[in-house]
């Protein structure tokens, strides 16, 4: 399925992909419906050609609370470092950025970068401008960015409000960007769109793939690796340093330049195909940079699969080779340090896709035991297309099977189920909102803000000291537990299948 | 994509006979050998329906509220000389934002990329009524029509809707947006319906493309399911449309309209109102005299 970057908004995940937010079973089940695997799922109706891929979904009767496609691309485009991020919404939708402020500071000083607060600025969209329409207000509200901070890209999210009554967001941007002499690039990242947020990360990819990326670049800069992240630790540099490669981190943190070598890449990689499949996938179909199609850098076999592909593509294999070497004799003997102290204990993810699938296999790698795991949604193909990033077909080969895999968009309700189902003895996340309802059951939460924690060798080991780290505090989440009540009827605390309202609500 | 695709859009006030210009328009373009695609952007859902022997099809919208994932093909049907039939569709009446309907629409076939792969020579967008809204000005203002024709009897309202809609179009026309192409002035049958037209058309720098007389003939094909072209082949009538149809075709240039404002309007339209009064008193008083 090709990408289409000529549209101005970005197609949906949904409609791309096919991507689920309700599902339960065995992780081999789900793998097998995926279309790595054999593409439709009879049950659901087929889909006609290459479109979107079908598996059967569970449906809940409502959705308890989850973020929008808007706040990816607050996260993403508000910290590109030297653009701003105008934000054509009411005020409210801004609120996320408080949050998002603190961990870009946080990236921009573990990465060593001058910290600064975040820039963005809101239309602040009301009543009258819903009647009225807000494109005036919008072109004002650029121009004020431009003047304020002389930024070097203006990006400007859209928002539920101003895609209900429809605001020409393009031709503003289109005469403010010839006025102000730099990319002024609207992400069509309206909230109703689609119902999974991940959405968000390709809308701020296209924008940036249309109107920053340089087209035709004069040179080429074969050592240079663009890495699609977040806001993590700098463990690429070093690592990629061995096989005498340069980092281009992007897009968070990135500087407006940096976003416009990436098609002057050698190739691009990333820690999460949730997170890197679009803008990967684009790069190569429109600017000729390959993306490394490998599981993902997670546990010995993904890393090492991931390491000799990227050699591969850059032509590096006796140095990845003899760095593979080294560093399974340095990990070996931690992990073997490691190992019975964590043997016998139930470790639980609850992360984004394809992130919980790399993490299920470093805890396997750490012989703690996983037989449950809830993603935020599934991507039944990436972008690729490509069966060498099937990154659950990766776990569940690798690893064995997860007996309890679920699909669902964060549900707290939920939640609760799914923890008694396995009683795990920690959880591995990365969005916080999910560690005080474990805390209420006793279980204590490792939260991955620092997503690079445990990237390839040197991860299992963090990872593995985390899990030991945790587990100190099980007794003040015992007495925590001891203590409180949750707040749902002694029936639903009662009931056994975390989707029993989804499928009431399919009969 | 092997050839140049033209899109035009025809606007024009609700109950003019939009869809049905439009679907004989289409009916005489595929006569001639084009590959075309309308495009109804109702919420009615019934632009193509003569194009289908009387029948709906399902609209985008209506495919896109069962489930969430659409393939785009599901929403076209092939209609009379293989047009491709499309309907937006939308809400129910007072409810919902049908706007919202059709930018969401057109979205879908854009990004499935639609017109490239059916190869198409023509794509008509069938718009309803006037441009209330950012979601109706989504044809022109993107320039996902290169052309817009407006539907327009000589009755005030109707003009009142065209002049709504010239003021559309000369808002976007610096962004990109479509041009207008000009007037098909419909059911024009008496000489003071063709000054009042031609009158409105010179002050707003129009071309009329056609004048198309009121026809019990249409009328006729219509209860039938039916287009004229399909219905009454060898009628005046038909005639009348395939005319449109050639001149839509081998039309090219398209300009930014001058339309009237409030004011300039009103006063027109009292002049005329006082001329045709004038006009009537005179002739009532010829009877007299003659009695």
């Amino acid at each position: 399925m090709a990408i289409n970057l000529k549209t101005s908004s970005v197609e949906t995940r949904e409609q791309r992909l096919g991507t689920i937010i309700g599902w339960d079973g065995a992780a081999s089940s789900l793998a097998e419906e995926s279309a790595f695997s054999r593409g439709d799922c009879a049950s659901c109706g087929s889909s006609r050609g290459a479109k979107a891929r079908r598996v059967c979904e569970l449906q809940g009767p409502f959705t308890q609370g989850s973020v929008c496609s808007e706040q990816m691309v607050e996260c993403q485009a508000g910290n590109v470092r030297d653009a701003v991020l105008v934000q054509h919404s009411p005020i409210g939708c801004g609120a996320g950025q408080v949050i998002y402020n603190s961990i870009y500071r946080n990236g921009l000083a573990m990465r060593g970068l001058p910290v600064q607060n975040i820039r963005f600025v809101s239309t602040n969209l009301r009543e009258r401008d819903m009647v009225y329409g807000g494109a005036e207000k919008l072109d004002r509200a650029i121009r004020a960015a431009f003047d304020r901070h002389r930024p070097n890209a203006i990006f400007i999210a859209t928002s539920c409000a101003s895609g209900i009554i429809g605001d020409d967001v393009e031709s503003v941007a289109r005469a403010c960007e010839a006025d102000l002499g730099v990319p002024v690039i609207p992400l069509h990242c309206e909230g109703f769109k689609s119902k999974h947020w991940s959405t968000g990360f390709d809308a701020t990819q296209h924008g940036i793939l249309r109107q920053i990326v340089r087209r035709n670049p004069t040179r080429k800069q074969d050592d240079l690796i663009n890495v699609i992240n977040l806001w993590g630790t700098d463990v690429f540099t070093p690592m990629l340093k061995e096989l005498g490669l340069r980092v281009n981190y992007v897009v968070d943190m990135a500087t407006v330049e940096e976003l416009a070598q990436m098609s002057e890449a050698a190739a691009t990689v990333s820690f999460c195909y949730t997170l890197g499949t679009y803008l990967a996938a684009a790069l190569e179909q429109d600017y000729g940079v390959p993306q490394v199609k490998a599981p993902q850098p997670y546990g010995f076999a993904g890393t090492d699969a991931w390491l000799r592909e990227l050699a591969r593509v850059t032509g590096r294999e006796a140095l990845a080779e003899d760095y593979i070497a080294r560093e399974h004799a340095r990990v070996k003997p931690l992990l073997a340090a490691l190992r019975p102290k964590l043997k016998g204990l139930k470790g639980y993810v609850a992360t984004g896709s394809a992130y919980a699938h790399g993490m299920v296999g470093v805890l396997r790698e750490l012989d703690v035991e996983v037989d449950g795991s809830l993603v935020f949604h599934h991507d039944p193909v990436y972008d690729s297309e490509d069966p060498r990033q099937d990154s659950l077909g990766h776990l569940v080969e690798t690893y064995g099977d997860v007996k309890h895999f679920t699909v669902g968009n964060r549900q707290q309700y939920q939640f609760y189920n799914l923890l008694q189902r396995v009683k795990p003895d920690f959880i591995i996340i990365r969005h916080n909102g999910l560690a005080p309802l474990a805390a209420r059951l006793g279980i204590p939460a490792i939260p991955l803000g620092d997503e690079h924690h445990a990237l390839g060798y040197q991860g299992m080991v963090n990872l593995g000291e985390s899990i030991l780290a945790v587990l100190q505090h099980r007794k003040f989440h015992q007495d925590i537990a001891g203590r409180v009540r949750l707040p749902y009827k002694a029936s639903w605390l009662a009931e056994p299948d975390p989707f029993a309202l989804a499928r009431l609500a399919t009969v | 994509m092997s050839k140049q695709l033209k899109q035009i859009a025809i606007y024009g006030k609700g109950g003019i006979g939009k869809s049905t210009t439009t679907s004989n328009i289409s009916a005489a373009l595929a006569e001639s050998g084009l590959k075309v695609m309308q495009f109804g952007c109702d919420p009615k859902a019934d632009s193509t329906n003569t194009l289908r022997g009387g029948e709906y099809i399902p609209s985008v919208l209506e495919l896109l509220a069962e489930r969430r994932r659409v393939d785009a093909y599901e929403a076209i049907f092939q209609g009379f000389g293989g047009i491709y039939c499309v309907e937006a569709g939308g809400p129910q009446p007072g409810v919902g934002c049908a706007g919202r309907g059709i930018i969401t629409a057109v979205e879908l076939l854009k990004q499935q990329r639609v017109f490239e792969e059916l190869d198409l020579d023509v794509v008509i967008y069938d718009v309803l009524g006037d441009v209330v809204c950012g979601g109706f000005a989504v044809p022109v203002r993107e320039g996902i029509a290169e052309h817009v024709f407006t539907v327009s009897s000589s009755d005030f309202m109707a003009i009142y809707a065209a002049n709504n809609l010239f003021r559309g179009i000369e808002r976007f026309s610096s962004a990109g947006g479509a041009l207008l192409g000009g007037i098909i002035a419909n059911s024009i049958n008496t000489d003071f319906q063709r000054e009042i037209i031609d009158d409105f058309a010179a002050r707003t720098a129009t071309p009329i493309v056609q004048y198309v007389p009121r026809s019990l003939t249409v009328t006729q094909a219509e209860l039938s399911g039916r287009t004229t072209i399909e219905a009454a082949p060898n009628s005046a009538q038909a005639e009348v449309y395939r005319e449109l149809a050639r001149r839509i075709a081998d039309h090219t240039e398209s300009k930014v309209p001058t339309p009237l404002n409030q004011q300039e309007l009103r006063e027109w339209s009292a002049r005329w109102a006082d001329h045709l009064v004038a006009a009537e008193r005179a002739e009532s008083e010829r009877q007299r005299e003659v009695a």
